[in-house]
């Protein structure tokens, strides 16, 4: 279920539990409340709403309220894009009827780069688009002191020729080099 | 060309299996792959009115880059498929294990 979804549900569900409660507090009578006292209840709440309606037509609304009325059309607008926008893709599109799983990606990317011996050890996340390639997030393990920006082209260079040689289109590469224990890394150094 | 589509998704399966550079067929990885008729079917292709969908499992090391390997089954299936249209899905690629 996607966002926009689950917040009307989550509103949905809120308004239904609080009804409920007012439903069983009144008709039981709990708390002193009885239903006799729910037409007051229901004409402070219209006459509140008939003042709030009658401020805006005079344009007289407190500024803390128009911004508030106009973060919640902003928010409505965000999530209403953001509902109406096409899922992403689940598998990467290489061409015209050739898909292959993020996973394979994945695996391909750590291989080439824990192929570089400065490379202790990786993560991959992979993100299918929805054009051909995938945007690729790698995160390297390499000793402190080493030079990171020779690595982060080699890197970049190894796993860019090791996905054309297995014919996977990249559309981005984000590299990031982190300096790690090597006892603690995958490839561990004794 | 196959008749039915289960016909159809064993012709289309033993032609993927019978690629070279195809370890298996993919079993799906959201949903299952796979085409039923009756009480049978046939994992790894599915079949539809206008596509064939065919689930792979690459052998490792690959033997030429994926897109020939997904044009070569799509080669081999045309002529089973008929009109329609053939897409491959890489599953995973397995460690192809020779026999001694």
């Amino acid at each position: 279920m996607r966002i926009f979804n689950r917040i009307v549900v989550v509103l949905l569900l809120v308004g239904l539990i609080v009804l409920g409660a007012y439903t069983v507090v009144y008709s039981f009578e709990l708390f002193g409340r009885r239903l006799s006292d729910l037409s007051a209840v229901l004409n402070g709440f219209a006459s509140g709403t008939e003042s709030f309606v009658g401020d805006v037509e005079n344009g007289s609304l407190p500024i803390l309220t128009i911004a508030l009325l106009v973060a919640i059309a902003l928010l409505g607008l965000v999530l209403l894009l953001m509902e109406l926008k096409p899922p992403r893709p689940r598998r990467v599109r290489m061409q015209s009827g050739t898909y292959v799983t993020p996973d394979v990606v994945r695996d391909e990317v750590s291989s080439a780069a824990e192929e570089i011996p400065s490379v202790l050890g990786s993560s991959t996340k992979v993100q299918a688009k929805r054009r051909p390639g995938a945007k690729v997030n790698l995160q390297a393990d390499v000793r402190r002191g080493e030079d990171t920006n020779t690595i982060k082209s080699d890197l970049r260079e190894r796993v860019q020729q090791h996905l054309a040689r297995t014919g996977v289109p990249l559309s981005k590469l984000k590299l990031k080099l982190v300096e790690a224990d090597p006892r603690q890394t995958k490839t561990r150094v004794q | 060309m196959a008749d039915g589509i289960l016909d159809l998704a064993r012709a289309a399966s033993e032609a993927a299996l019978a690629t070279e550079g195809v370890y298996s067929l993919g079993t799906g990885r959201y949903a299952e792959a796979a085409t039923y008729e009756g009480s049978e079917k046939v994992s790894g292709v599915v079949v539809t009115s206008d596509e064939v969908e065919i689930h792979i499992v690459a052998s490792y090391p690959l033997t030429r880059p994926i897109p020939e390997l997904a044009q070569l089954i799509r080669e081999r299936v045309a002529p089973e498929a008929g009109s329609r249209r053939t897409s491959v899905v890489v599953e995973d690629i397995e460690v192809a294990h020779e026999d001694l």
